[in-house]
């Protein structure tokens, strides 16, 4: 048998590829993609060699130097000895990625308030008889459109935004893990009374305890939520952060600037979600 | 086992159904035909209609309603059938406007001087700014609570779109009173012009705003102590609003660019003349405030503050004097110093400016933005 998968195998729900094809086939929809951005910068670039705005190659690696290499527009000119180190660290790319960070962390802290709240209602019936409407209402706001009234309660510096976060994330995650919360079967909570845990024991210690992984993976699954609240607040109104510059960049079509501010943000995505993924299977290797 | 020998019987008729579908995916190379429908999607925009058929985009600025009024009141269809062509007139939000007039997806565009050189001139595309419609002069202000003045701002929090005519005016303001060592201490925000207004009145602690009309207008109705220290009066034919035709567009073999250049420059100045007072003001000043669903009263405010060159002389006159030259060289060296004019420009002067009688102000080979006062001429001499 040759190692070329035969057409016919490529719709059967029993084969069984080889770990080289499956790797170079993951990788197929990467290169599509590659391939017709090229093939559209190029023919752009053919008719306005000076276009913007779907940027070549070089203009593209000109963009990356200026944006990790060179100070931040507003930071003051480094004098020409300074080490790649005090480059990077004057750099916009570097300046934006902490502001965007602290903010995005900040509302992670304050989430974990969020998944106690629902993990107490799904166990404490008064608890839930109080606050499950009330969230339920408070989850269909669209957060976005209290913008105006968190500026007024909380200015326009970081506590709207972060609070803009949390408010729009905050009562999916409770409900959330009220849902993964009540899913715990009855009989664990008798067992676990019958063997004389108190109130406490069973909420934090059989409860949580076995459903923190899908806690997690909750939180994994808002990540991008999160972001998406985040450039709301950084574009409408700030003067750092990752968005921030997006729109700036945007006012002077700066795509040299933008897509690796895209690609940075996607990667920096990608390590929160992949740091969570490790954490929950250190955590929970049973899950 | 069980469980699966069920359901395969249960669902043998289902399974058979759907062989067609498996064949057609499983012989065609389907990746390939996909890179090809994507292609051929990419492709797709660069096919150009045969009918002369042009479109203009504007957005809500005093200066440019009148285009609304011009189309919808029937001006403009009468001088596109004289010259044997269509013109659409298309409303934008202003930055969708400049992306779509850089895309190339429509043929004109209304802009600032200062987006005429920072958007399309600086990415390349060759724009002629066909009509020099108005110039602010008061529509933009710096606004400021608690009777601030102009040497306190340094250290307050400023809350403006950044790298627009807002950022201009603050600069040229600080310039003007002899403050520019003190510009790089200013602490910008960059607020969204849709947001800008509750969230500088939402709180005393903002004390200083930049921003344009009607914005203005709002804020001083509503907040108490705040006051104008800066308009764009003071920086009289910095801040021109104009209409900016792709320059391929204007040279078209056909002359049918030539056409509608003309057409529209007809249309503009019937337009202007019945909102500058002459038959049918009301009728012109209504449909423009409708344009952007202002009242008239707030409407005529706007135009007190937008010195409107109502006849084809006055703009002539000014597109052809020293004079503006002058203003577009603060203008491209402020675009300069923000980096506007793109990462990679290493002068100012790659980005070129022709002017009326010939001048090129930069580079000579990288001409990117003209002024072509030809057309208005033309209507200056009636011969349109």
């Amino acid at each position: 048998m040759s190692t070329m998968p035969v057409i016919g195998q490529l719709t059967d729900i029993q084969a069984r590829p080889r770990r080289i094809w499956t790797q170079s086939i993951s990788w197929v929809l990467f290169l599509v993609g590659i391939f017709i951005y090229t093939q559209f910068s190029v023919v752009r670039h053919k008719e306005n060699p000076e276009d913007r705005v779907v940027p070549s190659g070089v203009q593209l690696w000109n963009g990356i130097k200026a944006s990790v290499l060179e100070p931040a527009e507003e930071d003051d000119a480094l004098d020409a000895g300074a080490t790649t180190v005090q480059r990077v660290t004057h750099s916009m790319v570097w300046k934006d990625s902490v502001s965007s960070s602290r903010r995005f962390f900040m509302a992670i802290v304050l989430l974990i308030p969020a998944i106690l709240i629902g993990l107490h209602m799904a166990v404490f019936p008064y608890v839930e008889a109080l606050l499950l409407r009330f969230v339920l209402f408070l989850d269909k706001i669209v957060a976005l459109s209290l913008l105006p009234i968190l500026f007024i309660a909380f200015g326009i510096d970081e506590w709207s935004k972060i609070m803009l976060m949390v408010i729009g994330v905050g009562p999916t995650l409770m409900l959330d893990t009220y849902n993964i919360a009540k899913s715990v079967p009855r009989e664990q909570v008798v067992k676990a009374f019958t063997l004389k845990s108190s109130n406490l024991d069973v909420a934090y210690r059989v409860i949580l305890k076995q459903i923190l992984p899908q806690v997690i993976n909750s939180v994994r699954l808002n990540l991008k939520p999160l972001a998406l609240f985040l450039f709301a607040g950084e574009m409408i109104v700030s003067s750092d952060g990752l968005a921030y510059r997006i729109g700036i960049m945007r006012r002077h079509m700066g795509m040299d600037i933008i897509i690796p501010y895209i690609l940075w943000v996607a990667v920096l995505l990608f390590g929160v979600d992949a740091l969570l993924r490790f954490v929950n299977r250190r955590l929970h290797p049973w899950f | 086992m069980n469980a699966l020998s069920f359901v395969s019987k249960r669902l043998a008729p289902a399974i058979n159904r759907l062989v067609p579908v498996k064949t057609a995916i499983g012989k065609g190379p389907c990746i390939g035909f996909l890179v090809c429908l994507l292609l051929a999607i990419a492709q797709a925009p660069e096919a150009k209609a045969a009918a002369p058929t042009f479109t203009v985009g504007w957005s809500v600025y005093a200066g440019w309603n009148p285009y609304y009024y011009m189309a919808r009141s029937g001006i403009l269809k009468r001088w596109a059938d004289k010259y044997g062509i269509v013109i659409k007139v298309q409303r934008f939000d202003y930055a969708a406007s400049l992306d779509a007039f850089v895309g190339k997806n429509i043929d004109a565009c209304t802009m600032t001087n200062m987006e005429a050189l920072d958007m399309p001139a600086a990415a390349g595309i060759d724009s002629t700014a066909l009509i020099v419609g108005d110039y602010s002069n008061g529509n933009d202000a710096v606004l400021a609570r608690n009777n601030l003045t102009l040497a306190q701002l340094p250290g307050k929090r400023i809350m403006l779109v950044q790298k627009t005519v807002s950022e201009y005016l603050l600069e040229r303001a600080m310039d003007i009173n002899g403050l520019s060592g003190q510009i790089s201490q200013l602490r910008l925000m960059n607020t969204s012009d849709s947001d800008l207004v509750g969230a500088f009145l939402g709180n005393q602690g903002n004390q200083v705003t930049v921003t344009w009309k009607p914005l203005v207008s709002q804020i001083l109705a509503q907040g108490g102590s705040v006051k104008p220290i800066f308009d764009s009066s003071k920086i009289p034919g910095e801040i021109l609003d104009l209409l900016v035709v792709r320059t391929d567009v204007l040279q078209r073999p056909d002359g049918s660019g030539q056409r509608f250049a003309k057409a529209i420059t007809g249309a503009w100045y019937e337009t202007v003349a019945q909102l500058a007072g002459g038959p049918g003001a009301d009728q012109a000043i209504n449909g423009s405030a409708a344009a952007s669903g202002d009242s008239v009263a707030s409407y005529k405010e706007q135009l007190r503050t937008t010195y409107l060159f109502s006849t084809p002389k006055m703009a002539v006159d000014f597109a052809e004097s020293p004079t503006i030259k002058q203003k577009m060289d603060l203008v491209r060296q402020f675009c300069f110093r923000h980096q506007l004019l793109g990462q990679n420009i290493s002068s100012v002067d790659d980005v070129a400016i022709r002017y009326p009688d010939s001048t090129v102000q930069g580079n000579s080979q990288r001409v990117r933005l003209r002024f072509d006062s030809s057309f208005m001429k033309l209507a200056q001499q009636g011969k349109l």
